[in-house]
């Protein structure tokens, strides 16, 4: 195989994988729309959605559908108890006192699902086939290709949902102005909250996905750094953007882990983000506001 | 039952400290509007701010006095309660969501369920009395000129269904040709809607032209009150806040 083909490989590879990673940026923006905070427990959020998963299908050895629909309600109602008890009341806080207490949030998701489940890497039931999906001559594998489509699908229709619904547009009003959407009969609270169910939705998804294409452990999670490194890198501005972002980081770790020992995976987004906040301190896409010239 | 706002003995201080308002007074019967004159920093804009309950977003707070609306208590409620019991404000400066588009700037103003009319044709209220936004429906707001910009924030007004409209300085910025034009549209939509209106206004002249009762605020309370005829012939008006020339004394 030539250095090129190798190259588009890897490529085609790490895009695939970018997929889930959008939708964890998805649930990222989202709440930082809604309530200006970056949730440091999106992972968690997200690891602890698997294990739930694990627990329905494994344990109570309930169905696939069954058990997805138990890990989103359980994921629906963790991610309400953590925005109405831990986040409603530090709103118009500093910004980083609210970042700190997502940070603790995720530190007591992490203990309390070893204490639960053990650090041990677990099983998840198949979900998504193995069978390779061939690109021409480019080998992708099986579960990835999938858990790609899924993900994609997921973050187009979610994304058009908040581009064309009331809802959105509730959420896209409280963003740039909390006072002007509350002088509109807008509940700018249940926004937030709103935006937190959107979390658990993309996070629950992204983490049964990605227990399917890795393996569960507590540290599952440990990705949505990442994600949240690369979003900010796009300036937080644009919901639409999240679809990049996810390609980036997906992209981002296949090529390092084709030039690089494996170690350099996890710092090559953290190295990237430096390098262009440095240069454009706005992010890629963000800091251009309309106003009328 | 009519739907009157009734502003009495009304105390604010901001930062627990400052004091805002000492003893306001003002009633705005039904289907009427009422000017509120006075200088920079007398508290009309304050006033304003405690009736759509903004003023804790300020850290300021009602100590005194009472606000009810055709009888109801209106000071515990969160403002986007008071837009859904029929009280909408139109913020001083116009604040349309400027990244939002004109249309997408009145589906915001929605959420206060306040008519059984379907929201497209609450819509197209609004693009009756100002065409222009009709062309623009598709576009960012923050892209309208300022008179633009205000009739946008009227017609979320209009697309909430209200009972009371409270206007901060519509006038504000905007060259004579268009305030004259706004302002007719705000008579239109208070004679044909009946919905009435407490004016905050600078500009004293036309606020005396189109209010039918008008209060003087001075520091915190009001010193003067009459329908606009009367106040008009007030020298003190007329000296302070109409311009006219009187009698060298």
């Amino acid at each position: 195989m030539s250095p090129m083909q190798l190259f588009i490989e890897y490529s085609i590879v790490g895009i695939a994988a970018g997929g889930i990673y959008a939708l964890i940026a998805l649930g990222i923006i989202v709440i930082f729309k809604a309530s200006h905070t970056f949730n440091f427990a999106m992972g968690e959020m997200m690891m602890l959605s698997a294990y739930f998963f694990y627990a329905a299908t494994v344990t109570f050895t309930l169905g696939p559908v069954v058990g997805m629909i138990v890990a989103m309600v359980g994921s629906i109602l963790v991610a309400l108890v953590i925005e109405r008890v831990a986040i409603r009341p530090m709103l118009g806080r500093p910004f980083i006192a609210i970042v700190m207490v997502t940070f603790g949030i995720g530190s007591i998701i992490r203990g309390v699902v070893g204490m639960v489940w053990g650090p041990n890497e677990m099983n998840i039931p198949a979900i998504l086939s193995r069978s390779p999906v061939m690109l021409g001559d480019i080998f992708v594998p099986g579960k990835t290709a999938r858990a790609f489509a899924i993900a994609v699908v997921i973050v187009v229709g979610l994304i058009a949902y908040l581009r064309f619904s009331r809802a959105g547009v509730a959420l896209r009003a409280a963003a740039e102005s909390a006072v002007t959407a509350y002088s509109m009969g807008i509940n700018v609270r249940n926004v937030v909250a709103f935006s937190w169910i959107i979390a658990a939705i993309t996070g629950c998804i992204s983490g049964v996905l990605m227990a399917n294409v890795n393996t569960l452990t507590p540290h599952l999670g440990m990705i949505a750094l990442n994600v949240l490194s690369v979003v900010i890198l796009g300036g937080m501005a644009s919901i639409g953007g999240v679809l990049v972002a996810g390609f980036i980081i997906g992209w981002l770790e296949a090529i390092t882990g084709l030039f690089l020992p494996s170690e350099f995976r996890e710092i090559t987004p953290y190295v990237l983000v430096l390098i262009i906040l440095l240069v454009k301190p706005t992010g890629l896409f963000g800091g251009k506001e309309v106003e009328r010239i | 039952m009519p739907v009157e706002l009734e502003v009495k003995g009304l105390e604010v201080f901001y930062q627990g400290a400052i004091q805002a308002l000492t003893d306001l007074n003002v009633r705005v019967p039904e289907g009427s509007i009422v000017a509120l004159l006075g200088a920079n920093g007398a508290g009309k804009t304050t006033t304003l701010k405690a009736i759509s309950n903004f003023l804790p977003l300020e850290d300021g707070r009602v100590t005194r006095g009472s606000i009810t609306i055709g009888g109801d208590d209106m000071l515990k409620l969160p403002p986007h309660e008071i837009v859904r019991r029929g009280v909408f404000h139109v913020r001083e400066g116009r604040h349309v969501f400027s990244e939002l588009t004109v249309e997408e700037n009145l589906v915001a103003a929605t959420f206060a369920h306040r008519t059984k009319r379907s929201r497209k044709d609450m819509y197209e209220e609004v693009y009756s009395y100002f065409p222009i936004l009709s062309e623009r429906r598709n576009q960012p707001a923050g892209y309208l000129s300022g008179g633009e910009q205000q009739m946008l924030a009227i017609g979320r007004a209009i697309v909430a269904d209200p009972e009371l409209i409270l206007l901060d300085e519509p006038s504000l910025g905007l060259a004579p040709l268009i305030v004259a034009d706004i302002f007719e549209i705000i008579a239109r939509i208070n004679r044909e809607k009946k919905v009435s209106m407490l004016l905050v206004e600078q500009n004293a002249v036309i606020a005396l032209k189109y209010a039918s009762y008008g209060y003087v605020l001075e520091t915190g309370r009001t010193v003067l009150e009459g329908t606009t005829e009367q106040l008009s012939a007030n020298e003190d008006i007329q000296k302070y806040y109409l311009g006219v020339e009187t009698d060298a004394a």
